[in-house]
């Protein structure tokens, strides 16, 4: 399998003196088509990470390959180009601008890319189809529900077909209906437009959807979990397992 | 405790208050400035002149004009804490949720304003002082007054009446703010900052008919206003200020309700790169905008018609200077009955001012008359006349007085009065002194008067300074109130955007789209207000231009130029430090 995301020695300290290792020493891949998570408690690391990759913020050592690109080096004008054209994103809050449609704010991911005006309209629909969101493509933000107001920020992250999708605790804000909404149509996207998904969560339901879950602890991989042929309920015990193996604060997990 | 939490919150939120404190410091100082006329040096110049009336007349005119200046301010100081109140709403939204009483967070804010207000108070009238004596330095060097009547000083009366003026618009203020909040529902307090603007009115038919509306408005205003001139007020002329205020504002309202719509239907333009982003931006606040766009293009009008106005005036009155005094002096004496020829040159010369000392070409010269009365000129005295001053000045002369030329002085001729016409030269302030002095000893004639070009020049000078002094300053008032305003609104836009910004750069819009995105929308914001008012102004001009060609000759490439010169420094300035400052509070993301 082609490899999307390749993450080796990667470091991110805090402070002077007595420095914090936010991230210390992570490794791992992702595959083309994978749907991967990143679990830990809270401190552990996993945003740290996720902003690294998403070229957010700058690591203090190693490496980071896209599509065999070492995004590492790149110069500030590049990482705009880069972000625009070959990641998508959904935050815990969405992040959706307000004075935007529903609708403009997926055009908006196709817009700055230069896509030719007239399959913008085709493109966002049929975006909008995959995620459930036809009825509400006309309202603001502020008009919309939050599950609706995520599923919309997921659409605009795989409107434009990017390499990885890096999604944040997007159930965070969520209650468990509309959580698992977004995350059917997590699966859907992932199953239906081969996209690449990594996402960091702190809850074991959501982490439940994935095929590969990574293990967070103390700004190091501490575990690794393959979901494989099980069916979702046992992958999701198995979590709990490891989860409580972690130790940690049990509340803060789950 | 109450106040504890004030002046508190005043420190936490410096920077939303940031915008108010400048608003107002800035409102103070201009007002000041405005009625410490008196200090001005070119003031203090014209009133030792002590058969001028100019100065009192002036300042009875600034008391008016500082009435109207007053009103300006106080809606500037509105709008501006506004947008303070507008700010902060959430954090109002979340006392009240707390359990504060209404009355309470009216009054914390009605405390939190009164800290701010006199702290800028102070600062305002401190810069004033500076301001006007800056302001004394620079026009007394563009009226050539001389530099023993600046000083350093600073007008009571004028502080006074800037704090009182003041007091009433901070009251005014207050009440205001007080009453908006006390009716606001606490949902839209917390949200507010994430409620888009909506026009009442959303169908586009209306918003095309309100559109033609206005511009049907607009015409018939344009129309009475040259078919009736601009001096003649009586009722209609009201009704056509109305009419076309009224208009403005239906054609900005029109404008804005399908702007949007009207680019939605050109897919090319709106799905290319930020467009939809900008334009959605500008609809956010549609209706904050299309109003202040209204209030800004009327005082932009005011602003360029009272500068080209008084500039295109103040060239015409210069031109009548010159008309009406060909020479630097002229000298006019009756002979007595029985006396015997004037020699007008040996007696100044004897009184101290020697014409040939003094003067680089002068001429004395008598002038005969009939039995009827008719002047006459020799045609040996018109000749040295042409030869000093030219043809022109020879005829003018002749046409002054209504004498006719005669080769020969005749029997039944007496001489009626004796002239003395001369130029100074190199050091006319010296000679002008001689010459007074000498002129108020002459003896042995009938009577005599005498003027000089001096001396016509400090009178109509008073005239000049009033046209140009005041009419500048209330032109930079204007626009620098309207520029003020976009700037301050902009300012306040960009910061309300910041997270949007941010959420564009993690999307991947490079800084300089994101740079080009800010431009745009400052530059809609100053050039659309810009663009109708510049159509007001120029029918505006044309009759202004017709009341001036009555008084005098209509220099209109002048006071364009003026014009331009001024609306491209202040204007364009104020737009360039707008973009400069939106970009800056953006690049944080």
């Amino acid at each position: 399998m082609e490899q999307i995301l390749n993450v080796e020695g990667l470091c991110r300290d805090y402070g002077k003196g007595a420095v914090t290792h936010a991230v210390d020493h992570v490794d791992f891949s992702v595959e083309k088509g994978e749907f991967v998570g990143i679990m830990g408690p809270s401190g552990s690391g996993k945003t740290t990470l996720l902003n690294c990759i998403s070229t957010i913020d700058t690591p203090t050592a190693g490496h980071i390959w896209v599509e065999g690109r070492d995004i590492t080096g790149l110069k500030q004008k590049e990482l705009s180009r880069f972000r625009r054209e070959r990641l998508g994103f959904v935050f815990q809050d969405c992040n959706l601008l307000d004075t935007l449609t529903a609708f403009e704010n997926i055009a908006l991911a196709l817009t700055i890319r230069k896509t030719p005006p007239q399959k913008v309209e085709s493109l966002v629909k049929e975006t909008a189809r995959l995620l459930e969101i036809t009825d509400c493509l006309d309202k603001y933000p502020y008009q919309m529900s939050g599950g609706q107001q995520q599923r919309t920020a997921a659409a605009r992250a795989i409107v434009t077909r990017p390499a990885l999708i890096l999604a944040d605790e997007p159930t965070g804000a969520l209650d468990s209906k509309a959580a698992r909404l977004l995350l059917e149509r997590f699966e859907a996207m992932n199953e239906l437009c081969e996209a690449t998904i990594l996402m960091v969560t702190h809850d074991a339901f959501t982490a439940s959807y994935c095929h590969r879950i990574l293990f967070l602890r103390d700004g190091a991989v501490f575990a690794q979990l393959e979901r494989g042929d099980q069916n979702r309920r046992d992958f999701f015990r198995r979590i709990i397992g490891v989860v409580s193996e972690l130790g940690g604060d049990q509340s803060d997990v789950l | 405790m109450f106040s504890k939490l004030a002046v508190k919150n005043v420190g936490r939120s410096f920077r939303d208050y940031g915008v108010y404190f400048l608003t107002v410091a800035f409102g103070v100082c201009l007002f000041y400035v405005f009625n410490a006329l008196e200090t001005q040096s070119v003031i203090r110049y014209l009133a030792q002149n002590p058969r001028s009336s100019t100065v009192e007349a002036i300042q009875r005119l600034i008391g008016i004009l500082s009435v109207f200046v007053w009103v300006v301010l106080a809606f500037l100081i509105l709008y501006a804490s506004g947008f303070l109140v507008r700010r902060r709403a959430r954090e109002l939204g979340t006392y009240l949720m707390l359990g504060m009483e209404r009355r309470q967070v009216a009054l914390l804010l009605l405390a939190e304003t009164a800290v701010t207000a006199l702290a800028a108070l102070a600062v305002g009238l401190a810069l004033g002082v500076v301001l006007s004596q800056a302001l004394s330095l620079f026009t007394a060097g563009l009226f050539a007054v001389p530099m023993t009547f600046f000083a350093f000083s600073v007008s009571l009366p004028a502080l006074g009446k800037t704090a009182a003026a003041f007091a009433a618009i901070f009251l005014l203020v207050m009440l205001y703010h007080a009453f908006a909040i006390s009716r606001r529902r606490l949902i839209d307090l917390l949200r507010a900052r994430r409620m888009n603007q909506q026009l009442k009115v959303r169908s586009l038919g209306a918003s095309v008919v309100l559109f033609l509306l206005g511009c049907a408005l607009l015409v018939v205003a344009y129309a009475m206003l040259l078919t009736r001139g601009l001096l003649r007020v009586d009722d209609l002329f009201w009704v056509m200020i109305g009419l076309g205020s009224l208009g403005t504002l239906l054609f900005f309202r029109g404008l804005s309700g399908f702007l949007l719509r009207l680019c939605q239907t050109n897919k090319k333009l709106y799905y290319k790169n930020l467009n939809l982003f900008i334009l959605r931006q500008f609809n956010a606040s549609i209706n904050t905008t299309y109003r202040s766009m209204t209030v800004i293009c009327l005082l932009l009008l005011l602003a360029i018609g009272i500068t080209a106005t008084s500039v295109g005036l103040n060239n015409t009155v210069e031109q009548m200077a010159v008309e009406a005094q060909p020479q630097d002096v002229e000298l006019i004496a009756w002979q007595d009955e029985e006396g015997g020829a004037l020699d007008l040159p040996a007696i100044l010369k004897e009184g101290g001012f020697d014409p040939d000392q003094w003067c680089v070409r002068w001429h004395a010269f008598p002038l005969y008359q009939d039995e009827t009365g008719q002047p006459y000129l020799l045609q040996g005295d018109y000749d040295a006349c042409v030869s000093a001053w030219g043809q022109a000045g020879a005829d003018a002369f002749l046409d002054n007085w209504g004498a006719q030329l005669l080769p020969q002085a005749e029997e039944e001729m007496t001489v009626s009065r004796w002239y003395f016409l001369a130029d100074y030269a190199g050091d006319p302030q010296g000679a002008e002194e001689a010459f007074l002095q000498a002129a108020g000893e002459i003896r042995g004639a009938d009577g005599y008067q005498y003027s000089t070009r001096q001396a016509a020049w400090m009178d109509l000078m008073g005239t000049k300074v009033l046209v140009l002094f005041i009419g500048l300053y209330l032109g930079v008032v204007f626009l620098v109130a309207s520029a003020a305003v976009l700037a301050l609104q902009q300012l306040s836009q960009a910061a309300d955007s910041a997270q949007r910004y941010r959420v564009l750069s993690q999307l991947g819009v490079s800084r300089r789209m994101r740079g080009r995105a800010v431009d745009i929308q400052v530059f809609l914001a100053f050039f659309l207000p810009l663009a109708l008012a510049l159509v007001h102004a120029v029918v505006g001009m044309t009759a202004a231009n017709a009341v001036i060609a009555e008084v005098g000759k209509v220099d209109a490439a002048a006071s364009s130029a003026v014009t331009a010169l001024l609306l491209v420094a202040v204007y364009g300035g104020y737009f360039l430090a707008t973009c400069w400052g939106s970009r800056r509070l953006l690049k944080g993301g």
